[in-house]
């Protein structure tokens, strides 16, 4: 087998780590799926991975919980994230970096400096701008400060979770710091919202690859954010919907209902309100998400979920379309089929909560 | 005598700021300043409370 050239490529550089060709192709293929492009893109980005040399990175954490942090390095063996993460050269990264103080304060301003209008910034966490953004500081600067300075000398920034996206939980009522997303605390920027409580590492990498094959930022919808990953309704795409149309919900924690699958809707499931790729891509190497898991979704992408969609646990008014079976155990009888025989396939049953449906009583 | 700032101080989680007086080699005063708040405490006031773990284990 030819050896491969070390180019520093981000290809060579998987090679390297032993990567097999084969994989590697897996690995376009799978990000092609993520971005929703057509199989057709996939050699498209193998030749952005063979050319491209790595990517400088430097991440920037301001009023944040370093979830997102702790998000990318959840993976235990490599996914299509690991890889990409493993060949961006991350300059800067307060959590995990080596140097501290003003070894740190260097490796960060090496990179502005040298590699100005060439590195990617990764921005996490909320930028306080109340009282002068005093309520986050890193070396005597203000977040505000250091984001406009390596934002604005950045080719790219990506605001990685709901805080740097829209300000996220730091932002809640009453907001007491004044904290915004990153995109409205450095205006002009070129910038990517990629929220989530925390965000999803799948669609992080994605985007990097992406921007490495077309030069370019994805498709973006009014918020910032990549329709690959927030262009669909969680609701549409769940695979407890089937129990949602047909009006088998979890009533209580813990009941058959839950114990087997049912529907979130009534313990407070904002999925029918929200815009993300959870049930698709799902989180820890597609292991599950929240709902799979079975506690209901609560919108930790969307803008403003704290306070805009009610408490975390109170169901969603008026969604369309949600089931009330009379009792799912009479269909099998035939008896609930003789009474439905009227009655539309989506059709809204009316049904008292606890009290029997007029035809139960026949 | 001499008065050194060590900001950020790297590898945890959060932020955090340490100064020290440092006089023949030994230090002889210190302080510490955590430099980010977001009020967390006050977000969670008048909240439903079954979703107060949410809010707070974000912290």
């Amino acid at each position: 087998m030819s050896k491969i050239k070390d180019d520093g490529s981000i290809w060579s550089g998987l090679a390297k780590k032993g990567v097999s060709r084969r994989d590697f192709i897996k690995y376009c293929t799978t990000v092609a799926a993520t971005l929703a492009l057509p199989s057709s893109f996939v050699p498209k980005i193998v030749e952005a991975l063979e050319k491209k040399q790595k990517p400088y990175a430097v991440w920037l954490e301001f009023s944040d919980c370093a979830g997102d942090s702790e998000s990318m390095l959840r993976a235990t063996k490599p996914t299509i994230g690991q890889i990409v993460l493993d060949v961006i050269s991350l300059e800067y990264h307060e959590t995990i970096m080596a140097g501290s103080g003003k070894f740190a304060e260097k490796a960060l301003q090496d990179v502005v400096k040298n590699q100005k209008g060439k590195y990617i910034a990764i921005v996490e966490g909320a930028i306080p701008m109340k009282d002068g953004g005093i309520y986050c500081t890193i070396g005597g600067k203000t977040a505000a400060d250091i984001a406009k300075e390596v934002c604005g000398n950045a080719a790219m920034t990506l605001a990685v979770g709901s805080c740097a996206s829209w300000g996220g939980i730091a932002s809640a009522s009453p907001n007491p710091t004044g904290s915004v997303g990153v995109g409205k605390a450095v205006p002009g920027i070129t910038y990517v919202n990629l929220p989530g409580c925390p965000m999803n590492v799948e669609n992080v990498t994605a985007t990097i690859v992406h921007y490495l094959t077309f030069g370019a930022l994805p498709a973006l919808d009014g918020e910032h954010r990549p329709l690959f990953a927030h262009g669909a309704l969680i609701h549409n795409n769940c695979e407890r919907r089937a129990h949602f149309d047909a009006g088998q919900f979890v009533k209580k924690w813990g009941d058959e209902g839950h114990r087997l699958g049912w529907c979130l809707y009534e313990m407070g499931c904002k999925g029918p309100e929200a815009y993300f790729n959870c049930p698709t891509i799902r989180w820890n190497e597609g292991t599950s998400w929240p709902v799979k898991a079975g506690h209901p979704c609560f919108a930790c992408a969307s803008t403003n979920n704290w306070d805009a969609f009610g408490p975390i646990y109170k169901r969603l008014e008026n969604v369309p379309g949600a089931g009330y079976q009379t009792s799912a155990d009479k269909i099998g009888l035939g008896v609930a089929a003789v009474a439905a025989a009227g009655v539309a396939a989506h059709a809204v049953i009316r049904a008292t909560k606890g009290k029997p449906h007029e035809d139960e009583k026949k | 005598m001499a008065k050194i700032a060590i900001d950020p101080v790297t590898r945890i989680e959060g932020h955090l700021r340490i100064e020290a007086q440092v006089d023949g080699g030994k230090v002889t005063d210190a302080w510490s300043s955590g430099t980010m708040w977001r009020g967390i405490e006050t977000i969670v006031k008048g909240r439903d409370p079954r979703e107060c773990w949410a809010l707070t284990s974000r912290i």
